[in-house]
């Protein structure tokens, strides 16, 4: 999309800087230390902490009026104090990544999002794919607001189709 | 232009600092990058007033943003240069960022780990022995093909 915007004004730069992400991006997946199979994320008692956080996040920015960082912070600082309650639990130290994952979902500003009903689907979405991802992208910070960030779009896809 | 600089600064102090506080104080990724989002949210929530409006509303979700770069893990980038150079790329793709793309969750995300798989690849570029290992087998090959021409002539 950058490079779309910018192609009429600069069009060897965009082309530039298509070609040189695109390359760098390849040689990282086909060479870089990215894959791995422990799984990470597999229950479905966590994915549903997806769309808590998310709705979590989202209400505190529309409803509390507070600011979308602050709100972020806040709901991952209390997630992240979550396996502090019982430190041998497994599930309670995973919970933190979703929740997390959740609230990038609910970053998302009122004009793409227009109700608490569409941060609710995109985290169910979001979490469904984090349950895919488990073994793809270990250790890459930026994954849970990838995996956010096709939730939304999918979730704006579909309520552009059927003109919610 | 100062804004676009502040930017980028801002982007490598909270990826480096988050790294810092994720991996080597061990407080976990999720709480180095919430509680130091948090805390400048905080900061610049209080000094409101006092601050350009463009500066407001940029520097702490370029913060929080570049706080996913810092929340890769140690085994994905070793040092902290490069983690202070993937907050740099952010920064750069924050900067040139798409208005398509202006309130979607997770595109600050995306960006970080776009940025982050570009420093990944730079340890393998700078390799010497790679590069190395490369130059010599586009050398044989090269005189390989030397080699078949003259037995051919022969």
């Amino acid at each position: 999309m950058i490079g779309l915007e910018n192609y009429h004004n600069n069009k060897w730069q965009a082309i530039f800087f298509i070609v040189g992400i695109s390359a760098l991006l390849l040689i990282a997946y086909l060479k870089a230390p990215l894959h791995h199979h422990e799984h990470d994320v597999e229950d479905i008692l966590v994915a549903i902490w997806v769309p808590i956080g998310a709705a979590v996040c989202y209400s505190l920015h529309i409803y509390l009026h507070l600011e979308i960082v602050i709100a972020a912070g806040i709901t991952g600082t209390l997630a992240s104090f979550l396996p502090n309650l019982n430190k041998k639990s497994d599930y309670l130290s995973k919970l933190p990544v979703a929740i997390y994952c959740g609230t990038f979902v609910g970053m998302s500003s009122i004009n793409i999002a227009k109700n608490i009903g569409f941060i609710i689907a995109a985290g169910i979405f979001t979490g469904v794919l984090l349950l895919l991802s488990k073994n793809l992208f270990l250790g890459v910070g930026g994954k849970l607001g990838t995996l956010a960030f096709v939730g939304v779009t999918i979730a704006s896809f579909l309520y552009y189709i059927f003109h919610i | 232009m100062l804004l676009n600089f502040t930017i980028v600064i801002v982007s490598m102090i909270s990826a480096i600092s988050t790294f810092y506080l994720s991996e080597h104080r061990k407080q976990g990724a999720v709480r180095a990058s919430a509680l130091l989002s948090l805390i400048v949210g905080i900061i610049f929530y209080l000094l409101k007033d006092k601050i350009s409006i463009e500066y407001y509303s940029q520097i702490p979700v370029a913060f929080i943003g570049a706080s996913f770069v810092g929340m890769v893990s140690s085994r994905a980038l070793k040092h902290f240069r490069l983690v202070g150079f993937a907050g740099f790329i952010f920064g750069i793709i924050y900067i040139n960022s798409s208005h398509f793309f202006k309130g979607y969750g997770g595109a600050l995300g995306t960006s970080a780990s776009i940025s982050i798989m570009v420093t990944m690849c730079v340890p393998i570029y700078l390799s010497k022995r790679k590069r190395l290992n490369g130059l010599i087998l586009i050398r044989k090959w090269i005189f390989r093909d030397n080699r078949r021409r003259k037995k051919k002539n022969d």
